[in-house]
């Protein structure tokens, strides 16, 4: 049984090599893989890293579905991560809850312009930006022929450079509960918003992590 | 083409593209110079200079400043007549106390613990090969940093001290403590050492500490 799969599994991999045309000149149409920890370049057929022992692939197995379902979750979560109170400041006995948007508003309310800004492009337009982009990343790849290969790129360059950005939001609250704890006066306590948006941080780090940018440069139109 | 290689050549002297897999020449790249990929003109990597010393210096640096950073006050809240003094471990622990474990738990790993094990990986590394002999294996040292340095959040935790304080800045008297200033040094030294140490210069490094 054990042998069958794995003569599936290596007729799999077999099609897929031979179905899959590289461009010229890229190491895969040479059957030399870039090791995906370490960097180095070596034929496929060593299965295994020679200098550090990770697994060798010419294009990461499976990208665009474990991509896809990353940004699935992360969507999931990012609805009650912008519907339910991210932290509860009380003042004086007064429970006031409140949510990402509503923090933004008050800021808004109070004439900082400025900062209700930062807050809304950090937490709610950022986040939201990274999953279409990662979204638009997999349809383009799969359903177009032809595709802006620089901008893709860049796109998902930025994508990959403000993932950990939007932990700013959850380090905020985490400072704010540590040091208002005034009791009787004023006291801050995280909400469960605060887990459903690291939560949405996380899960597309990895899918941005997950998708291979060499997908779109393999188009040959 | 002439930066076409051939398939025979050397492997430590081959590169491909880690956008869209060109495979490239490692030209004899001379300190201070960069690789630049020829299809997709997207910057490899730059080799700086006296890296190792450097690397190692800074390093030490970056150790010290986080050891100030968790050992004085981070920042102290007054109003009314109460007041309240933080350090930078109980922006984590105060979550754990909340029931909030895995925020606590991210927190404590994103801002203190995975910046710490990937300086001291970089340190046991970059120390076995200018003292030529081997405290650990360097390949598992490479295989831990490539893994932590996605995670390593120190840089966003300053920002989001400083929007915090900005949201409380009118309702309170705020002090900032020597912490702060500690974790900023930190977090500088900690950008300068991922510049100059980057993946190539790294496992280069893992190379000559294995020839031996």
């Amino acid at each position: 049984m054990q042998t069958n799969d794995s003569q599936i599994q290596n007729n799999v991999n077999a099609e897929q090599n031979t179905a899959v045309e590289y461009p010229r000149d890229t190491a895969a149409a040479r059957g030399l893989a870039n090791c995906h920890v370490c960097g180095l370049v070596t034929p496929v057929e060593h299965e295994r890293c020679p200098r550090c022992n990770s697994k060798l692939h010419l294009r990461s197995p499976y990208s665009i579905q474990r991509t896809l379902a990353l940004v699935i979750t992360a969507m999931l979560f990012y609805i009650p991560a912008n519907t339910l109170p991210i932290m509860t400041t009380t003042l004086l006995g007064k429970d006031d809850p409140s949510t990402i948007l509503s923090g933004v508003i008050t800021f808004f309310e109070h004439g900082s312009y400025f900062v209700a800004f930062v807050i809304f492009a950090a937490s709610v337009m950022i986040p939201l930006a990274k999953m279409m982009i990662i979204l638009w990343l997999c349809y383009t790849v799969t359903k177009r022929e032809k595709v802006g290969k620089h901008e893709l790129s860049r796109l998902y360059r930025i994508t990959e450079f403000i993932g950990k950005w939007s932990m700013i939001d959850v380090f905020v609250v985490a400072i704010l509960v540590a040091l208002v704890q005034v009791s009787g006066l004023m006291t801050i306590e995280p909400g469960a918003a605060a887990q459903a948006f690291a939560g949405v941080v996380v899960l597309t780090m990895l899918a941005a992590q997950q998708f291979d940018i060499r997908l779109i440069w393999d188009k040959q139109k | 083409m002439n930066w076409l290689v051939d398939y025979q050549l050397d492997r430590n002297r081959r590169v491909a593209c880690h956008e869209c897999d060109a495979l490239l020449v490692f030209p004899a790249l001379k300190e201070g110079q960069s690789l630049v990929c020829s299809r997709c003109k997207q910057r490899q990597f730059s080799l700086r200079k006296n890296a190792l010393n450097t690397t190692i210096s800074y390093s030490i640096c970056a150790f010290v400043a986080l050891m100030l950073a968790v050992s004085f006050p981070f920042l102290s809240f007054s109003a009314s007549g109460q007041a309240r003094t933080i350090n930078l471990l109980q922006a984590s622990s105060e979550m754990f106390e909340q029931g909030f474990y895995a925020i606590g738990a991210l927190v404590f790993l994103f801002i203190l613990m995975l910046p710490a094990l990937y300086l001291g990986c970089l340190l046991l590394l970059t120390l076995s090969v200018s003292a030529k002999t081997n405290l650990m294996s360097p390949v598992f040292l490479g295989r831990v940093m490539s893994f932590i340095l996605p995670w390593a959040m120190a840089e966003v935790f300053i920002v989001g001290t400083l929007v915090a304080l900005i949201k409380i800045v009118e309702l309170a008297d705020i002090v900032i403590g020597t912490s702060f200033w500690a974790f900023i040094c930190f977090v500088v030294l900690f950008t300068l050492i991922c510049n100059i140490a980057n993946k190539h210069q790294i496992w280069q490094w893992v190379d000559r500490a294995n020839q031996r």
